[in-house]
């Protein structure tokens, strides 16, 4: 089994003209060598065997494909499956990304692991497998995150691992990355990155994409097991873009299958208070790579607004504003009243609480379910579980503990 | 000639070293830069930096970081900037100016970089790309400016050479590995890489990051061409905003020129 069935990116890390490595000079050694490392691992038959072992013990995978019922009976049309990333070991997809690269930290012999969290899953997942390895790690999330996912920095505090809250720029993801990436030009000698999302510079957005394409690959076959066919569409929410294209990836060249992305519209697109870069951002440099970025007209970045942590990032990975271009992929937004909406329904008539990042996808089969087919097979990848949004679905609906 | 080049070449002919110092534009105001760059001249600076300032400056640690807020919060951008650079030149037509920042805001403006004419800045260091990718490969062909790069103590010999020839105006040591305003000099270790550059290139080669005393100062002028301070100024400057009596700047720069004199 190999990784990547693309040829993208190409070998200086661009996704047509996308990607890059735009980062400090001190950097670029620590890219090089990460670069080298997976590129001699990524077809190593140990390597490739340990990262699937890992998935299946560790993980859990692969992840059902689950038919929702009455999700599809409430909409009338076509069929609604659900990808189940929420069942994960620690709750969301993030932990497939963790996983692979705290194998390539150990292959490097660093002893230090440091990360950015927004929502806390991806701080949650590197804490997980730090803590399995026994290694020193610190987490970097901004203090407005702090906040308002105290569950899960409780839970990163728990697994051993140090939280920074950060208070520069609007405190939230983006200033995490920031944070983290000074720490990695400091103690760069020493010191793994795993970045959380398909962002940052090369060789990151490829690696995490490969790591995280588990998804999409059983997806492929679990369609062909349970309805004979590719999926008329898969649907999945858009911040970075990590679950996105982790199921979107392994369907770039079966064309039959529409790939959706969905952005946060916090108060809707229209008011320039959100987080959908690729709706409504221009090309810009940001974290080590070009790509769709929120912007003003003098280049620089905008705070971003959206009801859900790990969706509020004014950028997106680069391989994402590729697919946006090239037309193979279609990038929608949803409010944070939407969401919210779809939070409660899923809920309510599944059984299953989906994380509010999660919820953007869901709250776009509203539109699109009308306007398939009535035989569609849609596929929702449900990246993460809703536990960790308790308290702040609380606060708006105007509840106290 | 650019007057970036023709000043250090004439303080190397007079085998004198250079003092690059280094402000963030519109901190606390742009009157107050102004007369800030006004000062350092006067108290010996040869080459002035001036931040240009983004939100997100991710090679900048803490006492940078607070002052590019500041600046932005007076919504500071590079056309200002730009005039900011002409009011300075109405008086001073010697001191090469640089100017430091980010990708996104000059790929962002890039018609006020390429309108940039012998009058004006002189040099522009982007901090967030790598030395041997050519400023050119981003539309910035401007003959008036020529470019600075960064080699820092994690570069590998194989790009030395390229990043160096890509440099016009210096190089730019980076002497630890760290943000802005880090400590914790390894000077035998800057000493050698230093060597190794100039056996690469004939261009100049500033030091910088980290230097706090008069001690570090005239170590690191021993063995570069010169050496540029920022963070210790930035943070004289935050301090003295409101009263912006900056007596204290000046003897501090002072005390550097005599220190690498």
């Amino acid at each position: 089994m190999t990784f990547s069935n693309s040829n993208f990116p190409d070998k200086e890390g661009f996704y047509g003209e996308y990607g890059g490595k735009f980062v400090p000079e001190t950097l670029m050694y620590a890219l090089e060598e990460l670069e080298n490392t997976y590129n001699k691992l990524k077809d190593n038959k140990d390597f490739i065997d340990e990262f699937y072992k890992d998935l299946s013990h560790f993980v859990g995978r692969p992840s059902p494909l689950y038919f929702a019922q009455r999700l599809t009976d409430y909409y009338k049309s076509g069929s609604i499956w659900l990808k189940r990333e929420d069942l994960n070991h620690t709750g969301a997809h993030k932990i497939n990304n963790t996983v692979g690269q705290i194998l390539l930290a150990k292959y490097m012999g660093k002893k230090r692991i440091i990360a950015e969290t927004g929502a806390g899953q991806h701080g949650v997942a590197t804490a997980t497998v730090a803590a399995r390895l026994g290694l020193e790690c610190h987490i970097y999330m901004g203090a407005e995150d702090v906040r308002r996912q105290s569950l899960n920095v409780y839970r990163i505090k728990l697994l051993g691992a140090h939280v920074h809250p950060v208070d520069s720029g609007s405190a939230t993801l983006k200033d995490a990355l920031n944070e983290a990436l000074r720490d990695w030009v400091t103690n760069v000698d020493d010191t793994y990155y795993i970045i959380g999302s398909v962002t940052g510079p090369h060789p990151y957005p490829m690696i995490v994409r490969d790591f995280n394409s588990v998804v999409g690959k059983e997806v492929i076959e679990q369609s062909k097991d349970l309805f004979g066919k590719m999926p008329d569409a898969v649907v999945a929410c858009v911040g970075g873009g990590s679950n996105a294209m982790g199921i979107f990836h392994p369907f770039i060249d079966i064309k039959e299958t529409r790939l959706i992305g969905v952005e946060a519209g916090g108060e809707g697109v229209s008011t320039g208070d959100h987080a959908a870069p690729l709706n409504d951002g221009t090309p810009g440099v940001l974290h080590g790579a070009r790509s769709y970025l929120m912007q003003d007209e003098s280049g620089q970045v905008k705070d971003t607004k959206s009801v859900s942590a790990g969706l509020d990032y004014p950028g997106v990975g680069p391989e994402h504003s590729w697919l946006k271009d090239i037309g193979r992929a279609e990038y929608v937004a949803v409010s944070d009243d939407d969401a919210l909406k779809a939070f409660h329904e899923v809920t309510e008539l599944e059984g299953i609480m989906p994380a509010l990042e999660t919820a953007h996808a869901f709250a776009y089969l509203e539109p699109l379910m009308k306007e398939l087919d009535s035989s569609a097979n849609v596929v929702v990848n449900v990246s993460g579980r809703g536990d960790k949004d308790i308290n702040t679905v609380a606060e708006i609906d105007g509840i106290e503990f | 000639m650019n007057r970036l080049t023709s000043k250090l070449q004439n303080l190397k002919e007079n085998n004198k070293k250079a003092l690059v110092a280094y402000l963030v534009a519109g901190d606390p105001d742009l009157d107050t830069t102004l007369d800030l760059m006004h000062l350092f001249v006067d108290s010996g600076v040869d080459v002035i930096e001036i931040g240009v300032p983004f939100t997100d400056p991710i090679a900048e640690g803490p006492t940078i970081q607070k002052a590019h807020d500041r600046a932005l919060k007076n919504n500071i951008s590079l056309k200002m900037i730009l005039e900011l650079v002409d009011k300075f030149r109405e008086t001073n037509t010697e001191t090469p100016l640089v100017l430091m920042g980010y990708l996104n805001t000059f790929i962002s403006h890039i018609d006020l970089v390429q309108s940039i004419g012998e009058n004006s800045a002189d040099s522009i260091l982007v901090v967030d790309v790598p030395g041997e990718l050519n400023l050119q490969t981003y539309g910035i062909t401007n003959p008036n400016i020529n470019t600075i790069s960064l080699i820092s103590p994690t570069t590998k010999d194989d790009r030395v050479e390229s990043i160096a020839k890509n440099s016009t105006g210096f190089i730019y040591y980076v002497t630890l590995r760290g943000v802005t305003g880090s400590s914790n000099l390894n000077i035998e270790e800057i000493k050698n890489n230093i060597q190794k550059i100039q056996q690469y290139s004939d261009a100049p080669t500033m030091a910088g990051f980290g230097i706090k005393s008069v001690e570090d100062a005239s170590t690191l002028a021993a063995c570069s061409d010169g050496i540029v301070i920022g963070s210790s100024i930035v943070e004289m400057i935050a301090d003295e905003s409101k009263t912006k009596e900056f007596g204290r700047i000046g003897k501090y720069l002072r005390e550097m020129k005599t220190a690498i004199s």
